[in-house]
Order: structure tokens, then sequence, then C-alpha cells
């Protein structure tokens, strides 16, 4: 070893180090140098063009009044063409026909029977508590005075899901047969999935006209996803070996399928079937818009007349409705449920009372169980049904429904008495005033929701807008979406949304989307400097966690429109109700998918950066956050596209923008073009963002190796 | 329990076809199945073939045939395709050339129909994780081949029943499989198998995913069965003892094609290539090799003393020969005495088995 060695060879490595530092940075220029060059290029084209503003009216196809042309045809034809008098009508009226008996048939039910039954099944299904809860909330609708609003709704729903479940079930189960036809689903189904609930009425209204049929039609075209892809999946999920030995015996197709693959794919095809009751009650409510009824039409009118008490009561009737059904479907899609006579969360099982309840509860049930299975084993006997003396409680219970009945129809007594009354719509209304009044400027200060209001109008909603919208000349924004979608998915991605982008300009929406645009990225911004932060502390504590999953589950159940009106409450209408119910409607994606992603980081991996020392922050910043982009941007992801079915609603409390016009479009006959044409630029503006942010979660998939 | 049935029948001179016939099985998996299947004609390695055309050679030209009453076990390592082979025996795959014939009849002609109805009546399988249907009690499992063809419920219930009764699950009938442990769960699989009286039954690595004692016993139940039912059973295992234990026959298959197919006896007393060498190299030799193949043949004097079997394996005649120095007499089946057995001749060949171990470990030694 010479004395040279020891000296050179460091120099050696620093030099390479050095290098390795040099290339590193270098690479970084070159990355930010392309950023920099796009954003030179579009403030050049900017400078150049800067006297262009929005788009040229000259540009935009007169796509609405073809539409309306095309309306006019429909309306003189509807008595005649074949294609009328052959499909549309007969199926319309079959729809309508099995809707007015499913509505006759519920509120010929006497109103006990109708709290009895509901309760029964919560009990049968979820255990006594949730069906004493159960009990309470279907009072609860007659006790507002909604009970045939109510109703209504719950027959729309019922159609609306019959028809989704058979045209679903069987399409998800050739789908999951045929490759071919899964394929040709796929992109169908996604983008029916992408688009907010409210495009679906527009082109049912041309077809069909303004009223309850067309409502189940869009209805059953939003809803009809879930089912279709839960039936599929459910089937395909059927381990191989299983369906392998029912050919190995020799089953048919057909017996395979109705033994093995589709009791199998039984929890999956309900999880679907709860996912499209819960989708149709979010557009059933949307629906009054197009003269469906019900609730929906409660919640509309009264907050077009600014009754926000009354709006408030009639929403918290379908959430209610949208929770009762939300977990009566779930328990039953979960196998071997349990009857449990528990009243008090378990917790509380200790506490001598509740026990004394819970202990005469059982001895109750024990008895009326000993009953019905008297009952039941006579009747089996009786009338030679062996499987009825395997359910007493049933038989107990369906013998007194009938009973219950018959006592209605003998007496007359079926309305819901007015007796039983309850309104909190005064206070509420007080409460509006209050707010006004009180917390618009808190104490006479400049701080309160009037301030918020302004501000977020002011400093964020109000310039984006005029940016986007005139002071950027057209040509750069459609430039920078080029650009953008090119740097993400490259060529084939940037074609397709760079076509979206100028798109709106030809439908003649430049200004409005811009405008439904702006609110989305202030949206979308607050749900995430919301959401990520509350997703990362959810991650960090079990309690945190455990205390947030109620609010965000209640959050999920809400229907999108009902959500607006609390919001209201506070803030008045306008822009910034919209925005913030789009935050609280987004909200649950954004926190959940970073927990989930935090909490999927492989225990090793943080256990390894905490050995070598890492503080929490450190962890948290170099291991977890990075291994959980993929799921935070599939969270992002969803944010944006949550966020943009809210903002497209609020057009209906004054939110202005893409929604507002085709609200416009679906009240009246005269501007169905225009809403129409508005409508499509709500699925053009859905699918730019849907294609850009899937893009960009693809490139943090770590299979896919990106960076 | 060498094929008795067929045996008696060739020995009495009557020619008895074997229940299942292989000729020339190939399986290839991918796209351009006509430019593997030329290639392969052209005698091209199973790896110029993925090479050239992309597509997997599973099962190349597997030839076979399996008597009446007999236990034709398939033995190879992960990868060698023998769950293609046997799925190809009941067309559950579809074989890309070759033919199977199940009593003369060539099952590749058969349309769906008759392919079910072959399967309902004729073949049944056993699968490496049970394949048990979760949402059907124990009872609706094993009935299920008799539900397919249409039986009544008493019926199917009558002869389930019967079958758990025999596997020993006649307690468990109500509950679900996965209320059930893995050795009986397979005792399940084994009865449903068993439900629809099949001449031929199908194991698919039946026992692997099972514990080794829980898979000896069903292993030892298994040849009791087969000693009372004598039906006609190709089982696949990737494990060489159990092989050794089960098999009348064994065909050790190695990328998709037979190396070797005989006798356990044969197999471990002269395994055809280094390959097979290395699998009988702690192969419990005595267990398989008969005093037939190591004793001396009859020149002259016949030695005093009782005869042992012809038949007999080592681990039989080992006591005797410990105990004494002296050499015994070796009788056939007719009690004739055909030659003598001693100590150095049993020594001789576990020393072998044991030089050629270490030989192999060189990568040296040659075959015998």
């Amino acid at each position: 070893m010479t004395t040279a060695a020891p000296s050179a060879a460091p120099s050696e490595a620093s030099s390479t180090i050095e290098a390795r530092l040099t290339q590193d940075r270098q690479r970084r220029i070159r990355s930010g140098g392309g950023l920099a060059i796009g954003v030179a290029v579009l403030v050049a084209v900017q400078i150049a063009l800067s006297s262009l503003g929005g788009f040229p009216e000259s540009l935009v196809i007169p796509l609405a009044d073809w539409i309306d042309d095309a309306r006019r045809w429909v309306i003189n034809n509807q008595t005649s063409h074949w294609s009328f008098s052959f499909f549309f009508n007969p199926v319309s009226d079959m729809i309508d026909w099995g809707l007015r008996a499913v509505e006759w048939f519920l509120l010929w039910l006497p109103w006990y029977v109708v709290v009895g039954a509901t309760a029964m099944i919560a009990t049968s299904v979820l255990g006594l508590r949730a069906g004493l809860l159960t009990g309470v909330g279907v009072l609860y609708f007659g006790a507002i005075g909604l009970w045939t609003e109510s109703l209504q709704t719950v027959a729309l729903m019922a159609v609306a899901v019959a028809i989704s479940v058979a045209i679903g079930v069987p399409v998800g189960i050739a789908a999951a047969r045929y490759d071919r036809l899964q394929q040709a689903l796929r992109p169908a189904l996604d983008a029916m999935q992408t688009l907010p609930a409210f495009v679906y009425l527009i082109p049912v209204v041309l077809l069909f006209g303004v009223a309850r049929v067309p409502a189940i039609i869009a209805t059953v075209v939003y809803a009809l996803p879930p089912v279709i892809r839960l039936t599929n999946l459910g089937i395909r999920t059927v381990p191989a070996a299983t369906v392998e030995a029912a050919e190995m015996f020799g089953a048919t197709p057909r017996q395979t399928l109705r033994k093995v693959q589709f009791p199998l794919a039984l929890p999956s095809v309900l999880t679907g079937i709860n996912q499209t009751i819960m989708m149709a009650l979010s557009i059933v409510v949307i629906a009054a818009l197009i003269g469906a009824g019900g609730l929906g039409q409660v919640v509309l009118v009264s907050l077009r007349g600014l009754f926000v008490g009354r709006a408030l009561e009639a929403g918290l009737a379908i959430v209610v409705l949208a929770v009762i059904m939300d977990r009566v479907t779930h328990g039953a899609a979960g196998i071997g449920t349990r009857r449990r006579l528990r009243l008090m969360p378990d917790t509380l099982a200790h506490v001598k009372p509740i026990r004394w309840v819970e202990g005469v509860l059982s001895s109750i049930d024990g008895g009326l169980s000993r009953a019905g299975s008297m009952m039941a084993v006579r009747m089996s006997r009786k009338l030679g049904v062996e499987a009825l003396g395997r359910h007493p409680r049933k038989v107990l219970g369906g013998a007194l429904l009938l009973a219950g009945t018959l006592v209605g129809a003998v007496s007359g007594r079926v309305e819901f008495p007015g007796a039983i009354s309850f309104s909190f719509a005064d206070r509420i209304d007080w409460l509006v005033d209050w707010v006004r009044d009180n917390l618009y400027e808190i104490g006479g200060t400049w701080f309160g929701t009037g301030w918020f209001s302004d501000s977020i109008t002011i400093y964020a909603v109000t310039p984006l807008r005029e940016l986007f919208s005139s002071d950027l000349a057209w040509p750069v924004v459609v430039l920078a979406v080029a650009l953008a979608s090119w740097r993400l998915g490259g060529p084939a991605l940037a074609a397709f949304c760079t076509a979206c982008a100028a798109g709106l300009g030809f439908l003649g929406m430049w200004t409005l989307s811009m405008d439904t645009f702006a609110q989305v990225i202030v949206a979308v911004a607050m749900a995430i400097l919301c959401g990520i932060p509350l997703g990362v502390l959810a991650a960090r504590s079990d309690r945190f966690e455990r205390m947030l999953k109620p609010v965000l589950d209640f959050l999920q159940t809400i229907p999108s429109f009902v959500l607006l009106v609390p919001v209201i409450i506070m803030f008045n209408v306008g822009r910034i109700p919209g925005i913030i119910a789009s935050v609280l409607y987004a909200l649950p994606a954004a926190t959940r998918l970073t927990n989930l992603g935090i909490r999927q980081v492989a225990g090793e991996a943080t256990e390894a950066s905490r050995a070598f020392g890492a503080t929490r922050g450190q962890t948290l910043r170099k291991v977890q956050l990075p291994l959980a982009a993929p799921s935070i941007i599939a969270g992002i992801n969803q944010t944006v596209m949550l966020v943009l079915a809210m903002v497209v609603i609020a057009g209906l409390v004054g939110g202005g923008g893409l929604g507002l016009e085709t609200v416009k479009g679906l009240r009246r006959t005269d501007s169905v073009g225009s809403g129409f044409v508005a409508g499509m630029a709500i699925v053009l503006l859905a699918m730019l963002l849907d294609r850009m942010l899937q893009a960009w979660t693809r490139r943090f998939t770590p299979v896919e190796g990106g960076n | 329990m060498v094929a008795a049935a067929g045996d008696e029948a060739e020995r009495a001179g009557i020619e008895v076809a074997a229940p299942l016939v292989c000729t020339e099985i190939t399986k290839v998996f991918g796209e351009d199945l006509a430019a593997a299947m030329a290639l392969l004609d052209e005698g091209a390695s199973r790896q110029v073939v993925q090479e050239r055309t992309g597509c997997l050679i599973a099962v190349r030209d597997a030839t076979f045939s399996v008597e009446r009453g007999e236990i034709f076990v398939v033995m190879g390592l992960s990868g060698s395709g023998k769950s293609t082979l046997i799925r190809c025996l009941s067309r559950l795959i579809e074989p890309t050339s070759g033919t199977v014939e199940i009593d003369g009849t060539p099952i590749g002609d058969l349309d769906d129909e008759g392919l079910r109805e072959l399967r309902r009546s004729r073949l049944s399988m056993v699968f490496q994780h049970f394949g048990l249907f979760p949402h059907r009690k124990v009872i609706d499992n094993v009935a299920f081949g008799l539900e397919i063809q249409g039986a009544t419920k008493a019926d199917r219930y009558e002869r389930a029943l019967q079958v758990l009764e025999v596997v020993g699950l006649k307690d468990w009938t109500d509950h679900f499989p996965q209320q059930l442990s893995g050795g009986m769960q397979q005792r399940v699989g084994l009865a449903r198998a068993l439900c629809v009286e099949p001449e031929i039954l199908f194991f698919d690595e039946p026992f692997s995913a099972l514990d080794p004692l829980i898979r000896r016993d069903m292993q030892d139940e298994l040849l009791s069965l087969q000693a009372s039912m004598r039906r006609t059973l190709v089982f696949i295992t990737h494990d060489f003892h159990e092989a050794l234990k089960l098999g009348d026959r064994i065909a050790i298959m190695k990328d998709g094609e037979f190396v070797q197919v005989g006798t356990p006896e044969q197999i471990v007393s002269a395994p055809a290539d280094e390959y097979v060498r290395e699998f009988t190299e702690d192969a419990p030799k005595t267990k398989v090799v008969t005093v037939g193949s190591v004793m001396r043949p009859l020149d002259g004097e016949t030695p005093a003393g009782e005869p042992v079997s012809v038949g007999a394996v080592l681990d039989d005649v080992l006591p005797r020969l410990l105990a004494s120095p002296e050499e015994l007499c070796v009788a056939d089946d007719q009690g004739q005495v055909v030659g003598t057995v001693d100590r150095d001749q049993v020594a001789a060949l576990l020393d072998e088995g044991s030089r050629a171990g270490a030989a192999a470990g060189d990568r040296t030694a040659e075959p015998r």
C-alpha cells in the first residue's frame, strides 16, 4: 500500500459523488426546465392572443337548436311514430302501472303495519336496538306530516331498484361468463359512474318528457352500474377450484351457476344492490326536478321558497330513509346474522338497569318465540309446508302484520293519525334568522360567516373564474390542458383531454364551464386541505379514527342534495354554500383514502424507519406518505369527482355555472336544448378531470415503475 | 396391490382393455398453437418452443394406460405439468393433441352432453385445496354429484350418509366445510368423489395441503378403502415418498414429459436418469425393493429352512437376515423355491445406494 492510495481513494470517491450530485441537479433542472418552457410558451401565447379572451361565439356549434328541433319532433310524433307507439310508450306505461300499484299498496296498508313491518325486518337483520330505532324513524315520516310523500319516494325507489336488479343481475352474470361483454361494458360502466347523477335526467326528459316515469328511467340508468359490476365481480371471484369441482361432477353451466356460483356470489350481489339503492335514493331526490314528486319535491319547493326549516325536515326524512335502507341491506348482505337483544352498546352492558331491561326483553322474546313456534308448527302441519316450522318468529310476525292489515281494512283507519305530530321547522327558521343576524358579523366585528363567504368569493372564486373565462385567452387554457395531460399520460391522453377542453368551447359553454371549474378548484383545494390532514391524524390515532368514522359514514350516507340544506342555514344561498357542501360531500373520500393508504404501509417499513431513529414526522414524510401516495392521489381523484357532482347540484341554490343551466333546461321546455348542451359540458369536464387524475394516480403506482 | 383383476384376466388369456388409455397427450398454452405444434413435431425442446412462439408446453407426449383397480401415480415437482395432465384426462382442460380413451371410448369426440354424462357416471375427482362448496353443508357437498344427476333428496341423502360413515364423518353432516379441520375437509372431498360410485377417480395432490401426520393417516385410509373398493385411480403428487407408498405404478414427470414409468421397485432400483436418482437417494429402499430382485437364482442344492416369498419387501425379511448369517431360501407364489438371499446381497444394495448417492453429489456417477 503506497502513501498515495489513501489520499487518492477519497478524492476519487468524492469526485464520483460530485458527479452524482451534478447529475441529480441536471435532471432536476431538465424536468423543471420542461415546466418552465411550458409556462413560457403559455405566457407567450397569452401575450400574443390577450385580446381573444373567452371562446368566440362564431365557433359555437348550434347544438342546442338542433336538440330543440329534436324535442319538437318528439312532441309532434309521440302519438304517431312507431318507435313511440311500440317501444317508448309501452315501456313508459308499464313502469307507470308498476309504480302506481306499489304506491297504492303502500298507502293502502295501515300506517302501523308499515311501521311494524319495517321494525321487524330491521330487528331480524340487525337486532332489537336497530329495529326500535327504525320504527321511530318511520314514525318520523308521519310525524312531520310527510307520510304520503315518504311512501311515494319509497315506491319510486322500489320500482327503480327492482328494474335495476332485474336488468343488472342478468347482465352481470352474462358479463362474468363472456369476457368480451365484460370488456365492452367496463368503459361504459366507468363513464356512467363518473358522471354526476344530474346529467342523466336530460336525455330522459328529451325522450319521455317530464313526469315520474322518466325519473325512474334516469334513476335506473344511474343506479345500474354497481349491481352489474358486483354481480360480475362476485361470480368471477368464486374460487376456480369450486367451479371446476362442479364441472367435474357433470354439472351443466346452468346448474353450476344456480347451485355454486350464484349462491357464493350472493354477498357481493347484495352489496351491489345496497350501493344501487343508495345511488337510486340520491337521484330520486334530485329527480324531483323533473316531476318525480315525493320527499325530493318537498325539499326542492321549500328551498325555492326559502322555507329552510321545512326543507330540513324533509331532508332529514330522506336521510332517515337512506340510513334505514343502507343499514338493513348492508346487514342482509352479511352472512350469518345474529339475533341480538341489545338496547345499548356493549360497553354499557354492565349497567344494572339496562341488563334488567334486556333480561325482560329476552324473556318476552323467548315467550313470543315459543308461541310463534307452536303456531308455526301447527301451520306447517296444516299447510304441509315444512319450512314454516323452522321460522317461528317470522311466522308470528307475519301473522301479527296480517291481522293488523285486516283490522285496518275493516275499520278503514289506515291514515297516519294527526295526533302524532312533530315539527321543528319553526325553530330552524328562527335559527336561520338568528344566524343571519348574529353570525354574519359576530358581535358587530368584521369576523363571521359573511366575512368567510365574502373572502372566498372575492379572493378565490371570482378571480379564478375571471382568469379562466376572460383574462386568459381560450387557446391558452386549452393548450395548458394539452401540455399537462401530455406530461401525465402521453399523446393519447393529451388528444382526448384537448378535445374535451375545446369541446367545452364549441358547445358554447366556455364561460359557464370556467365558472364551474373555478368553483371545483376552490372546493377541491379546501377539501384536500381539510381531508388529508384529517386522514393523517386518523391513521396515527386509533381513537381519532373511531371518532371520525361515524361522522364520515353519516356524510357519505346523506344524499348530495340534502347536504345543501344545513349549509344553507349557515351561509344562505349563493355560490359559497355549494362550495361548502361540496367540501363536506367530498371530505370522506380524501380522509378515508389517506387514512387507508398510510395504514396499509407495511408495518415493517415503518418499523425499519423507526429503528433508524427517525422521528414520527420523518417517518411520515419519508416513508409513510410516499408509500401511501397512490391511495392519496386516488382519494384526490374521488374528491374532484364528488366535488364536481355537488357543485353541479349546487346550481339549484344559486351556484350558477353549468348546473344552473342544466336545471333551467329541466324546468323550462324552451331551454331543453341549452340544458342538454350544459349537461354535455358537464360530461366533458368530468371525463377530462377524471382521465387526467387517473393518469396522475398511475404515475404513482409503483408497479408501473413511474417517477 | 398390483392390478390383480387385470393380471388374473391376462393369466386366463382374456384380453381386457385398460379402462384408461392415454396416447401422446400434449397440452400447449399460448396463442400461436400451430407454430408451437410444428416445432414440437420437429423435436424442438420446451425452451426453444417458448422462445420462438411464446407458448408454454405444459404436457408433452404423455402416453400411458391405467389398469382396472390400479393406482397410477404421477409424480413431479411444481410446474412439471402433472396438474394439467390430470385435467386433460377429464377434459377439464382440453388437450392440444393426443387421445384419451375411457373404456375404449375416445373422450375427445364427445359433445358437451356426452362429456357431462361421462363425468356424472364414471369419473370423479378430489382436489388439492378440496374444492368444497363453502355455502353447502357437508352432506349437501357429498350429495352434490347425485343432485346434479337429478336424484331425489331421499336417495342422495341416503347414499351420502353411507359414504360419510365410510370416511368417518357421519357426525358432521350438518356442519359447513369451513368448520372442519383440513383433514376432515379432505375426507368430505373424498366422500363427495366416492358418492357417485365412479369407476375412475382422479386425485390432484389431495393430501399436500395437510399436516404430515394427517397426511399419513389419509394415505393409509385411502389404501384400505382401495383394498375394498378396487377402483381405478390416477393420483398426482409432488411427494416421492407418497408416490412410493400409494402407487402400483409411478410416472415421474419433468418439464411436461414422462421421464420414467414403472413400479416403485423398478424406479428405486433402476432410476432412468440422474433426475430420478436424486429422488430415490433418500427413498426407503427396504420398503420398496422385493426379495425377488436381490436374490441369487437357484443353482444346485436347495438350502433348508422356511422360505420367504419372492414378492416380500426387504423390510419383511431383515429381522431374519440380521438374526442369522445363513442364507434364506426364496419361494415363488406356488411355493416353489427359486433362489436364495443373504445379508451380503441386501448390504450390497443399500451400500450401492449410498455410494451412488455420494457420487451423485459430484455429478460423476454412472447409472447402473
